[in-house]
């Protein structure tokens, strides 16, 4: 039983926190993500070169500094205290799991290439009619000569317009398989239609006609995906958990900060018992997800249904924080925190999508019941 | 970071448990198993603390040299989730978990010499006299007068919510000798035998029927001032030390975890409303399960606050946290068993069940039947005496006053 970090874990804290404290200003970030590419390409470059945290959990072998979990804890929580908007949870996290965990030639060059900031990956798993439901898909691959081609449509999926390489999943007779795609080298069959999302973050909706794609583009044994996609969908829960607690973490401190300084009826608004309590309940449910990020991250190498039951009861949990966090955060701060003016509404807008991603509150929850029932 | 025991720890734990299947009868785990309330049937829990006491076990956080154990607060943990698991009888916190601590800190040694064996074996059992009728969260508030008389103090006033009074043979009680601008000050911490003469008990009798609590009445006891504790006037100081005590974190998870798992197999026996069983019923299950994360949470928690006091840090106020979570948690979890038991929650059959007290103008049926399964006649009990979770030991507002404090600096 031990909750302390190392001091290798605490060096790699206290370093990406100084850099995002002087180079990731809210003003400078909002800017670069609601115009032109929507990210700071110099600020991921940083990431790997003067930081090293794209590769902090990977293995050595690829370029890594042989991480795990609490590493992703650790630089997702600071990421998310600063609404970091650049990919490193899709990108570093999940995509890296399921491309190591596929193996093979192509796969194990791009997570080099992550590791060195040098890639960009972005899962393409929901459909329209599957909702989020990564398993009932209907995009299909069919052999194609030696290689393959893809055709169906993907939607919300995330950090494509900025991705070097995409990672689409797609039924084949044998069943669910990513297939990598390198989007530079596409020259026809995928259409792409970008825009921004309510959390400043960007996206895309694909169509896929009659994609072709070379032979080594299938991503491990044809049709035998699922464990390594549930057990991606699990990282990436428990990943996007640590970056809620890092933004619960701010809006807590700016919401009490706030109440001490503004003024009503003449005293501060802080020394009112309602407001009081309030702010002692959001204080719980940050400190409860804390606590629930610990059960998901520590339960990552357990076996599959002991890790599910933790994730499950992490995302649920911090599904329900970030909802009554971020509404209360917006209530305490009146007026104001219904505006862009403050960092407070630019958090609200993060911690009400996180409740969506990888699995909603209420699907972990019914999985949570499913995994405990009799 | 890991969230393991040490194979020591694990050593322990099976030592624990070994121990348990040896001792735990089966009767006495029915006791522990058909509570009604945090107080266990007063019998049962003697029977208990002498099992515990021939093991050495009985007051295992007390100093060694008076009997208790040389263990890790990790050990203490541990016994005391096992034992819970197992369904062991709960003991009386007011002597050896509260008192005996004062007694140990700021007693003399013809009081340790007395009182401490006498805690350890059960012949003294002591009740709290805390609260009074204008005074419970408001503690200071406290009025019940004690004036000086050569080697006595006369005592006279009123105590609520005293729990097993009638049972007692000893209370601990603030009482006030002195006003001044302060109200914490002219406080003084005694302890009295509630043989003595002027001392009257009568009981409450509470929305399930018990008489657990009582209210304690004082009209001119005499309290010789060697049964003081520290200093005449500085009660208060002696008071705070306990309520650390009283609200230290300890382990609550488990008992919540017993709980759920409770609810859980009554959800699986029992009817849903569409005729499946309950536990498929989407509504049931989401509020189930949501508990249940709860649980698993608030467990990290514990351990957290566990592994902090281990390396010798503060946990600040996270036992105020703590309280808060697990009486709202436990009450939830009562609310659903009271579902799990469908229309037989309504039915008030307390001889099924092993409460911490005698039960006012009920007489069973004389054959004895029980309708429904024992569970289903505890879960309305239990959800009525719940409610005081939320209400003793620092209300849970009272708790969220000290967290602003605290924690957020407000």
């Amino acid at each position: 039983m031990d909750f302390r970090l190392s001091d290798e874990q605490e060096m790699l804290r206290k370093g990406l926190d100084k850099f995002l404290a002087t180079r990731y200003g809210l003003d400078r970030s909002r800017a670069a993500a609601k115009t032109g590419a929507g990210w700071q390409p110099d600020v991921w470059r940083a990431f790997a070169d003067d930081l090293g945290i794209l590769g902090a959990a990977l293995p050595e072998r690829v370029g890594g500094s042989g991480g795990g979990p609490v590493e992703v804890m650790v630089i997702a929580e600071s990421l998310g205290h600063a609404l970091v908007v650049e990919p490193y949870v899709n990108t570093a996290v999940v995509a890296a799991g399921l491309l190591l965990r596929a193996g093979g030639q192509a796969a194990t060059k791009v997570v080099e290439l992550i590791a060195v900031g040098q890639a960009v990956v972005s899962l393409a798993a929901a459909e329209e009619q599957s909702g989020d439901r990564w398993l009932d898909i209907a995009t299909t691959a069919h052999r194609d000569g030696a290689g393959w081609a893809l055709s169906g449509a993907k939607m919300m999926v995330l950090d494509a317009p900025i991705a070097t390489h995409l990672l689409i999943t797609a039924r084949t007779e044998n069943g669910l398989s990513p297939f990598l795609v390198d989007v530079t080298a596409v020259e026809r069959g995928l259409e792409m239609h970008a825009f921004r999302t309510v959390d400043d973050r960007r996206a895309a909706d694909l169509v896929l006609d009659d994609l072709r794609l070379p032979h080594d583009a299938l991503l491990g044994q044809e049709g035998q995906a699922w464990p390594s996609l549930a057990q991606a969908r699990d990282e990436g829960a428990a990943a996007v958990c640590a970056e809620a607690v890092g933004a619960m973490r701010r809006v807590v401190a700016d919401t009490v900060d706030y109440a001490k300084q503004r003024h009503q009826f003449g005293q501060p608004i802080g020394s009112f018992q309602a407001l009081q309590h309030r702010m002692v309940d959001m204080h719980m449910e940050l400190e409860q997800s804390v606590a629930a990020v610990y059960l998901a991250t520590l339960n990552l190498g357990a076996d599959p249904a002991t890790r599910a039951r933790a994730v499950s009861a992490a995302k649920a949990t911090v599904g329900r924080a970030a909802r009554f966090v971020g509404q209360n955060a917006v209530q305490l701060h009146g007026g104001m925190g219904m505006t862009e003016e403050l960092a407070i509404g630019h958090y609200f807008k993060r911690l009400t999508a996180v409740q969506y991603e990888y699995g909603t509150t209420d699907h972990h929850v019914t999985r949570y019941a499913q995994l405990t029932r009799r | 970071m890991d969230l393991l025991w040490s194979p020591a720890d694990i050593a322990f734990r099976d030592e624990v448990r070994h121990f348990l299947d040896e001792k735990l009868t089966p009767e006495l785990r029915q006791f522990g198993r058909l509570m009604t309330s945090v107080y266990s049937d007063h019998e049962a829990s003697l029977e208990w603390q002498r099992i515990l006491h021939d093991r050495g076990w009985a007051a295992p956080a007390w100093p060694v040299e008076y009997g208790g154990c040389d263990w890790s607060l990790t050990q203490h943990y541990v016994f005391s989730r096992e034992s819970t698991l197992a369904g062991a009888p709960s003991l009386s916190p007011m002597g050896i978990r509260m008192v005996a601590h004062a007694i140990v800190k700021f007693g003399t040694a013809a009081q340790k010499d007395y009182f401490l064996p006498r805690i350890l074996t059960g012949e003294v059992f002591f009740c709290q006299g805390y609260s009074e009728p204008e005074a419970g969260s408001d503690l200071a508030a406290l009025s019940m007068s004690a004036v000086e008389d050569g080697e006595d103090l006369i005592c006279t006033g009123s105590k609520i919510w005293t729990t097993h009074a009638r049972e007692a043979n000893w209370m601990f009680a603030l009482v006030r000798t002195s006003r001044s601008a302060k109200k914490q000050q002219g406080i003084t911490f005694v302890l009295l035998e509630m043989t003595s003469p002027g001392v009257d008990v009568r009981p409450l009798v509470m929305t399930s029927g018990e008489e657990i609590q009582t209210q304690v009445f004082f009209d001119e006891v005499r309290v010789p001032k060697t049964n003081v504790i520290g200093q005449i006037g500085d009660g208060w100081t002696v008071a705070k030390y306990l309520l650390e005590f009283e609200r230290g974190g300890g382990a609550s998870a488990p008992a919540l975890q017993v709980m759920a798992e409770e609810v859980t197999a009554a959800a699986t026996a029992q009817p849903g409303p569409d005729g499946d069983r309950l536990i498929d019923d989407p509504a049931f299950s989401r509020k189930l399960a949501e508990a249940r994360i709860r649980t698993d949470v608030l467990e990290v928690l514990e351990y957290r606050v566990l592994a902090t006091l281990e390396n010798g840090g503060h946990p600040g106020s996270a036992s105020s946290m703590l309280k808060i979570l697990s009486t709202e948690l436990s009450q939830t979890l009562t609310e659903l068993a009271m579902e799990a038991a469908g229309p037989r929650g309504r039915a008030y059959q307390p001889h099924a069940t092993r409460p911490g007290g005698p039960v006012a103008h009920y007489q069973p049926p004389p054959d004895g039947y029980v309708g429904g399964e024992p569970w289903q006649a505890v879960a309305p009990l239990r959800y009525l005496n719940d409610r005081a979770g939320s209400i003793y030991a620092g209300s849970n507002e009272i708790q969220r006053n000290i967290l602003a404090k605290a924690a957020l600096g407000l």
